[in-house]
């Protein structure tokens, strides 16, 4: 199983000017997927698209050059969080635009990526044990019940 | 020693506007499109009993058959390298999404944050189901990387920072990773279908369950639970985030303190009477060698 552990870094793409046009893309693509899917009108759902991607753009920016070890994931929880707090002033227009986008919409373009990317290691993947994927199965699906058994029970 | 010369041209791809490639871009429009026209479909297992299979799961499934397929020559090796090194950037819109909607429904998460963090707790129901059953299936020190957690990557940092990168408990967590990474957004999606007309649980007992692993299976596990309960939409998706948000940062603690120190007790406990005798003789055998 050693050879896992050299295709465990995925290597991201470097460079600003890269990731302004890939999230433009992926802000496109999800527009018209989300039009398509769920009725919601083209320009409001490509002005959530562009806020959600500057808010991820700033994310993985202070991540690259602020001198903290924060992962960008903990940038963008804040910032999105902080600028959609109802009392700050942005927050009236960042969520009525944001609520055009599906989140249901992005995941279906994120996943057709995750798809082709997936291709890359298809031999791997072919290989791989019968009973780690049946133990895989049964830990997810026992988390998934359990939080939700106990959730139900602490407050609801 | 393949994968440094993979690893370099890898980042030469990356680094020649990945944007640009319009192949695979206007393959994904494609799929995408595919993907919404055919829409959500109703499967009647059982009486009562509905799955519903989402569009998010066609445009996958399409994707990985676009570059297996060999009619289809325009998607190869670089494409999937440029699929696979943008997603990092893409997550960041999907997790942006999620905080917003957080940010939005702030009152009702302080109303019940507080208690909603022992939903961390599920985690130790998970070992007592999960690690008998490795151990009847043969697994050995494994088991304790594999059954401690739901294996994304904070935990995989833990388990390898504690046992060490060559260890039998490191190879468990980095199985379970890469399978997790693999089948865990189509496999938690068809759970979340399932639960949500088996179980009686309220929604946001639902969008909790929902957080428990990566970003992406979190959204592939809302799917179905929005299209169940499309009424209470913002909320749920507030309680996922929550969730999620919690999986990140509690949930590495309960791992560190209790749900590790717990797997490795009851691994030692329940092991000479359980573990299977066949590979006993290997002390931290590899999991290839109980077949």
């Amino acid at each position: 199983m050693t050879e896992m552990n050299d295709e465990f870094k995925i290597i991201s793409v470097p460079g600003l000017v890269n990731w302004i046009f890939l999230l433009l893309v992926f802000s496109i693509i999800t527009t018209i997927g989300n039009c398509m899917g769920y009725r919601h009108p083209i320009s409001e759902s490509l002005i959530g698209m562009i806020i959600l991607s500057l808010i991820a753009l700033s994310g993985v920016w202070m991540e690259n050059n602020l001198p903290f070890k924060i992962p960008s994931i903990i940038y963008i929880i804040i910032i999105g969080f902080i600028l959609a707090f109802p009392l700050v002033p942005t927050s009236a227009i960042i969520i009525y635009y944001v609520s055009e986008v599906e989140i249901i919409s992005i995941v279906t373009v994120f996943l057709a990526y995750v798809g082709i990317g997936m291709g890359n290691s298809w031999d791997e993947i072919r290989s791989l044990d019968w009973k780690a994927l049946i133990l895989t199965m049964i830990i997810i699906t026992a988390l998934y019940v359990s939080s939700g058994i106990v959730t139900q029970f602490i407050n609801l | 020693m393949k994968h440094i010369y993979r690893e370099k041209t890898d980042k030469r791809i990356l680094k020649k506007n990945p944007w640009k490639n319009y192949k695979l871009h206007i393959t994904i429009l494609f799929l995408v499109i595919i993907a919404e026209s055919i829409g959500p479909i109703e499967i009647e297992l059982l009486e009562g009993v509905e799955v519903s299979i989402m569009p998010l799961l066609y445009s996958m499934v399409l994707g990985l058959v676009c570059y297996l397929a060999k009619p289809i020559n325009w998607i190869k090796r670089k494409q999937a390298r440029i699929a696979e090194g943008a997603m990092m950037l893409f997550i960041g819109i999907l997790i942006a999404k999620l905080a917003v909607s957080s940010g939005q429904s702030i009152h009702l998460i302080f109303e019940m944050g507080p208690a909603l963090m022992l939903q961390e707790l599920g985690h130790l129901a998970t070992i007592l189901i999960a690690l008998p059953v490795a151990l009847l299936l043969g697994f050995k020190r494994e088991a304790i990387g594999m059954t401690n957690s739901i294996g994304r990557e904070p935990e995989v940092g833990v388990v390898v920072d504690k046992y060490g990168f060559n260890s039998p408990e490191a190879r468990g967590i980095f199985a379970l990773f890469i399978i997790g990474t693999i089948i865990g957004t189509v496999f938690i999606s068809f759970l979340a279908s399932l639960s949500t007309s088996l179980l009686p649980l309220h929604p946001f007992a639902f969008a909790m369950a929902s957080g428990v692993g990566s970003a992406s299976m979190n959204a592939a596990a809302l799917g179905p639970t929005l299209a169940a309960f499309p009424a209470l939409e913002t909320q749920i998706e507030a309680f996922a985030g929550f969730s999620n948000l919690l999986s990140f940062s509690v949930g590495i603690y309960i791992v560190i303190f209790l749900a590790l120190p717990l797997t490795e007790k009851m691994y030692y406990k329940l092991e000479p009477k359980i573990g299977r005798r066949s590979s006993s003789k290997k002390e931290g055998g590899d999991d290839d060698g109980n077949e």
